[in-house]
C-alpha cells in the first residue's frame, strides 16, 4: 500500500467561485444584459424598491427579476403581479446566493430580450457581501430604522458595493438617524460608492436612482 | 449557516483538485483561516461532517491552521498583532497601518494517496 502524502493545494476558498462569477460577468457584457445584485437586511425594502424601479424603468427597458429567499414565493408574487418576468430561487436554508445559483436562476428566468436584470438577494448583511454573484454592479439598501451605524458592524457590505439606497427617509424624523455621520462612515470604507437617499413609499430621490440605472444600462449597452 | 456554505465551497474544490490530480484516497485536509476572517473555526467543524456526508470526502479528517492577523505600523515600522493590541500599534501608539495578513481563508493541502 502507497504511504499518504501530502499535495499541495494553496487555493482561497473564494477562489472557485471567484472564478465562475467573473466568467458570468463577461458573458453577460457579451450578451448585453445588465445584472445588479441588490442586497439588504430583511424588511428594508428591497422588495418595494424593486417595485418602484420596475414603475420607473420599464416603458423604456425589458426587465427581469430573480427573487431569492430562504422559502416562500411572496416577493415573487408582488413582482409577478406588475406582469414583470420574475423567477424566485429558494436556497434551502443557505444565506447567500452564490455565482453558480445565480446563472441557474438566470438560465432559469431566460435572459433573452433582456435588458436589466435585478437580483433580490437574501435579506442578510454579512455571507450575501463575500460571494461574487458575478454581477454587474451591486448595491445595497439601508433603511433608516435600522440605523447610522451599520458600515462600523458590516465593513464588508458597505465597502463592496457600488451603490447605497438609504430608504425610509420619509420616516427619518422618528429615528435617531444622521445622514452626514452616515455618509462619513460609509465613504471611509468606500470612496467611490454613489449614496442615494429614497423613499420607496413616497417616491423620493426615486429619479436619482431611476437615471443612475438608466446609465448604467446604456453604459452596458454600449460597451 | 455562514460556514456552512463556505465548507460547501472547500469540499467541491478538493474534491475537483482529487479528480484533477488522480487522487483515489483523501485522508486529511488541511484548512488556513485568519484569525480576521469572518470565520469560526468551531463551526467550520461542526458543519463539516455534513458537508462530506455521501462524498469521498466522507472519513477525512480536517485540520485547521490559524494564521495571525498583523499589520505594519505606518509611524514607526514595528510588526504587530491587531487582536492582541486592540488595532494600535503596541510601540508608539499609532491607529495607522498596514494590513499583512489574517484574512486568509485558504484550502492549504491534503493528505492523500
Amino acid at each position: 500500500m502507497d504511504a499518504f502524502k501530502i499535495l499541495e493545494i494553496k487555493k482561497s476558498v473564494y477562489e472557485g467561485n471567484d472564478a465562475r462569477a467573473k466568467s458570468l460577468r463577461a458573458e453577460l457584457g457579451r450578451d448585453k444584459v445588465f445584472l445588479l445584485n441588490l442586497m439588504s437586511s430583511p424588511g428594508s425594502g428591497k422588495t418595494t424598491t424593486i417595485l418602484r424601479t420596475i414603475e420607473a424603468l420599464e416603458a423604456e427597458m425589458r426587465i427581469g427579476i430573480l427573487e431569492a429567499d430562504i422559502d416562500s414565493d411572496v416577493d415573487a408574487r408582488a413582482v409577478a403581479k406588475t406582469g414583470t418576468r420574475v423567477i424566485q430561487l429558494h436556497s434551502g436554508g443557505m444565506c447567500h446566493l452564490d455565482a453558480e445559483m445565480t446563472r441557474q436562476g438566470l438560465a432559469g428566468l431566460g435572459t433573452e430580450g433582456i435588458d436589466l436584470v435585478i437580483l433580490e438577494n437574501i435579506g442578510n448583511l454579512i455571507c450575501t457581501a463575500e460571494f461574487d454573484t458575478g454581477a454587474t454592479k451591486n448595491a445595497m439598501i439601508l433603511s433608516v430604522p435600522e440605523g447610522d451605524d451599520k458600515p462600523l458592524k458590516y465593513p464588508v457590505m458597505f465597502s463592496m458595493v457600488d451603490v447605497l439606497l438609504v430608504n425610509k427617509i420619509d420616516a427619518m424624523e422618528f429615528f435617531d438617524f444622521d445622514l452626514e455621520a452616515l455618509r462619513e462612515r460609509v465613504l471611509r470604507l468606500n470612496p467611490k460608492v454613489r449614496i442615494i437617499p429614497i423613499s420607496a413609499k413616497t417616491g423620493e430621490g426615486m429619479d436619482q436612482w431611476a437615471d443612475w440605472m438608466r446609465a448604467a444600462v446604456r453604459h452596458c449597452k454600449e460597451s | 449557516m455562514h460556514e456552512l456554505g463556505v465548507v460547501i465551497e472547500v469540499v467541491r474544490t478538493v474534491l475537483d483538485f482529487a479528480e484533477r490530480n488522480g487522487v483515489t484516497r483523501i485522508e486529511t485536509v488541511v484548512l488556513q483561516m485568519g484569525e480576521l476572517s469572518s470565520m469560526v473555526p468551531k463551526y467550520i467543524e461542526d458543519c463539516y461532517p455534513a458537508a462530506v456526508y455521501g462524498t469521498k470526502m466522507q472519513d477525512t479528517t480536517l485540520r485547521i491552521e490559524i494564521l495571525p492577523g498583523n499589520a505594519l505600523c505606518g509611524a514607526c515600522g514595528k510588526v504587530f498583532n491587531l487582536l492582541r493590541n486592540a488595532g494600535g500599534c503596541p510601540a508608539c501608539g499609532s491607529e495607522e497601518w498596514e494590513l499583512l495578513g489574517g484574512k486568509e481563508f485558504m484550502i492549504k493541502e491534503i493528505a492523500a494517496r
